[in-house]
Formats: C-alpha cells, structure tokens, sequence
C-alpha cells in the first residue's frame, strides 16, 4: 500500500492500482439506470449547458470521425453524430459494460444507425491504430481512469495530425466563497441526494472525493502538454467547478 | 459560457418540441442532417448555425470552424416575416432575405421551418431581449393585419388588377417560370464554370 508506484486514489482512500478498475466499475453498475437523472438533480441542469460549451470548443465538422471515451449515456455522442452527418462516424465507448449497455440502448432508441459504432474500451490502452480520430473526448471520465497520464498519451496517438481533444471535467473553483459552498454541497447535500434518489450514497461520496483528487486547471494542462498536446487551453465553467481543456496534435 | 448558450439551449428545446409534434417535417428537415445553415441577424452580433439531426431535430450552435452549406441574412424584422408561410417566399424573392451558398438548401430549410407552428417572436425574444423582440413583433402583427384589412376580396380584386390589367405585377406562374429561368441560369453557369476548369487544367496539363 505504501508503495507509490502500486497504488492510487479511490476517492480519499488509497487503494492498489490493480483495485481501482473494479471499485470505479461498482460505482457504476450502481448508478447506470439513474444516471441522467442524478446528473440533471446534482448540477441542476447545468451540465447541459458545460456540455454545450465543449461541443463549440470541438469544432466538430460534417465527416469527421470522433471517439467519444467515458461517454456514459451519451450526451456529447449523441450531438457528434448529428454534426458530423451521415457520412461521419462517431464512436461511443465506456469501459464499463453496464454504462455502455444504457448509452448503447438510449443512442438506439433515438434512432442513430449508421454513423454510429460502440465499444467497450478501455481510455489507457486504446486499440485504434494511430493518427485514426479527428477529435478525441472525454466528459467527467477522466477522473476514473487509473493512470491518466497513460490515457491522455493514448488519446494523442489516437488523434490525426490536426485533430484535438477535449477533457471536460470537474476541477477546483477559482475563489474561496464559492469553494467553500461547493464543499458544503458535496459533502452534505450530494450523498443524501444518492441516498433518495439513486439509493447509494457511496457512489456519490466517491465522486465528491474523486472531483477533490482530480489535478486542478494547471495540473492537468501540464499533462496534456506532457503527452504532447500543443496549443493547450483551459476553459473554466461555473467559476471552475467544471473545466475544459483542449489540446491540439499537429 | 454565457446566457447566450443558455439562450440557444432553451430556442433549441423549444423548436424541437415543435417539431417533434410534426413527424413530416421532422422527416423533411431529417433529408438534411449533415448540412450546415448559418443564420446571420443583421444589426445584431448574433450569427448561428443550425444543423438538422438524423431525425430532423436540430442543433443550435453559436459557432461553426467549417463553412456552412447555406447562410440566410436579414434583418430580425425580415427574418420574422420570412417565417409567415404566406409572405415568407415573397419575402426571400423581395431580397430582403439574402442567401447564399446552396440555395435550393436554403429555400427548403425556410419553407419547411415556415410551416411550423413556432412562436418565432418569443425566440427571438430569447436570443436578443423582450423589447426589441416585442417591437419587431407587433411591427410584423401590424403589417400582417393591415393586410387583413384590405379584406379577402379586396386583396383578390388588388391583385388582379396589379397583375392582369396594369401588369405592375408579373402573374404567379410569370414568377414561376422566371425562377425556373433563374435556376437553369444558374445550373448552366456553373457547367460553363466546371468546363471553364476543366479546359483550364488541360492546357496547363498540356504546357507542362
């Protein structure tokens, strides 16, 4: 356990590397079948509009090729695959089965067919030859990968020349007020909420940590550059509640 | 992030709901997924885009890297009265309504939006504030019932005697066939472009 390079946050909590996967797994077997639903009552609404806000950021042009990673229900897919046509190709993909059995089912259930693939895979060992996708995302999903570094390195290869990738994802408010509200809320008011509405107030209280261990604005930039991402840029939304970083491979 | 976005998240809802309710436009608007319509509001700083889904829903974007396939301009006033299905082509002939970019596009985008039943003033309202939107939209009421006025028969016997007798007017089908005209114009123009391309790249085929 006190071996640094074996073992990494689960939440506060410290657990083997080779843990993690499966403990983030169970928090999402817990929530799939609620999870629009707790995402419309924890931010109330206004992850549709931080979403939005990403979707401008990633240009996405009709017959471009997307992969959308920790794409959850699928939100941000649902929207690519409408922008890039039919001649487009968005790929949804989790690494958790029963998230992606619902995104899978909802995308179906809108009528997408053609321009649409799923997959379940795996952000830190992608299994897509290089220089393949336009644009690279990932929404709220970052935060659950193990070796973040590794994935974003990943999302690089994965990328044509002059693509980009987005991270959209919570990171650390920018002024002490609203710091210590965010708190409050988290670690008071969203557990309870799991508790009522999703019966699992585990789950959320591993998200509040996780969003507390997540690397802040600078952090984070300095690893996408790391991976090699060049013209790096940090957006923050909600008084950085929620940023949006973008990188360019050229 | 700004009450822009909030503002097309809301316009964008709205229109949608519309045409969720109309399955034969949504299946018109759908033949268009993948094509990109911006929209310019003269006098205003908004320009947006629209992109019609898979099944026919659209997005509303505010910004676009691309170049869109069609771009309406006009002013909110103008683009207001192209929404009315009676004045709406009349309005985009009159050119008030200035297209460019793929114009059957353009044309079979705004017809089909004018045959929805979408409350245009209060989305617009959304986008550029309550009181200029009202403004524009009693103007727009007030041109419409000032029509009205002219009473049904009236307004046939107005224009019968501006097209018929003192041909001020050209006839429907004058229109008609003058459009047609336009189009086959335009279709010939852009033959004469390709070929004129064409010749071009074999003679420096040739020089080389």
């Amino acid at each position: 356990m006190s071996d640094p390079e074996s073992s990494t946050h689960f939440g506060y909590r410290k657990v083997d590397v080779e843990e993690k996967a499966g403990l983030v797994r169970g928090v999402f077997d817990s929530v799939a079948s609620r999870y629009d639903l707790m995402n419309d009552l924890m931010s109330f609404g206004v992850h549709r509009l931080w979403k939005r806000f990403a979707l401008e950021l990633a240009g996405v042009r009709p017959r471009q090729r997307v992969l959308d990673l920790a794409s959850g229900t699928g939100d941000l897919a649902d929207r690519f695959a409408d922008l890039v046509g039919p001649d487009g190709l968005v790929l949804m993909t989790d690494i958790n089965a029963s998230m992606l059995e619902v995104g899978r089912d909802r995308m179906i259930n809108r009528g997408h067919a053609g321009n649409m693939q799923f997959a379940q895979v795996d952000a830190e060992s992608l299994p897509f030859p290089d220089d393949t996708f336009d644009l690279v995302t990932i929404a709220f999903g970052l935060r659950n990968v193990t070796d973040k570094q590794r994935a974003l390195e990943a999302m690089y290869r994965a990328l044509k020349p002059g693509g980009r990738a987005l991270v959209l994802e919570f990171s650390k408010p920018r002024n002490r007020p609203l710091e210590k509200l965010y708190d409050l809320y988290s670690f008071k008011v969203l557990p309870q909420m799991g508790r009522w509405v999703a019966d699992d107030a585990e789950s959320y209280r591993y998200l509040a940590e996780s969003i507390r261990m997540h690397p802040d604005q600078e952090t984070l930039r300095g690893m996408m550059e790391q991976a090699g991402f060049e013209r790096c840029d940090v957006h923050n939304l909600t008084g950085g509640i929620v940023a949006v970083h973008r990188g360019f491979k050229f | 992030m700004s009450l822009r976005d909030l503002a097309l998240e809301g316009t964008e809802r709205a229109i949608n709901t519309v045409i969720g309710l109309d399955p034969d436009a949504a299946e018109r608007l759908a033949a268009l997924h993948g094509k990109v319509i911006r929209i310019e509001l003269s006098g205003t700083p908004i320009n947006l885009f629209v992109v019609p889904g898979h099944d026919g829903r659209l997005q509303l974007i505010g910004g676009f890297e691309g170049e869109p396939d069609a771009t309406l301009t006009g002013s909110p006033f103008d683009l207001l009265r192209a929404s009315d299905t009676e004045e709406g082509v009349s309005q985009l002939f009159a050119g008030r309504v200035r297209i460019g970019g793929d114009i059957r596009l353009a044309e079979r985008f705004s017809q089909i939006l004018a045959g929805l039943d979408i409350d245009w003033e209060e989305q617009l309202a959304q986008l550029i504030g309550d009181i200029p939107a009202h403004e524009l939209g009693r103007t727009a009421r007030k041109a419409r019932a000032e029509a009205q006025r002219l009473g049904e028969s009236g307004r046939e016997t107005l224009s019968d005697y501006l097209t018929e007798e003192s041909k001020l007017l050209p006839h429907r089908f004058e229109i008609e066939s003058f459009l047609n005209d336009v189009d086959a114009l335009r279709d010939d123009l852009e033959r004469l472009d390709a070929r004129i391309a064409l010749l071009e790249a074999r003679k420096r085929g040739d020089d080389a």
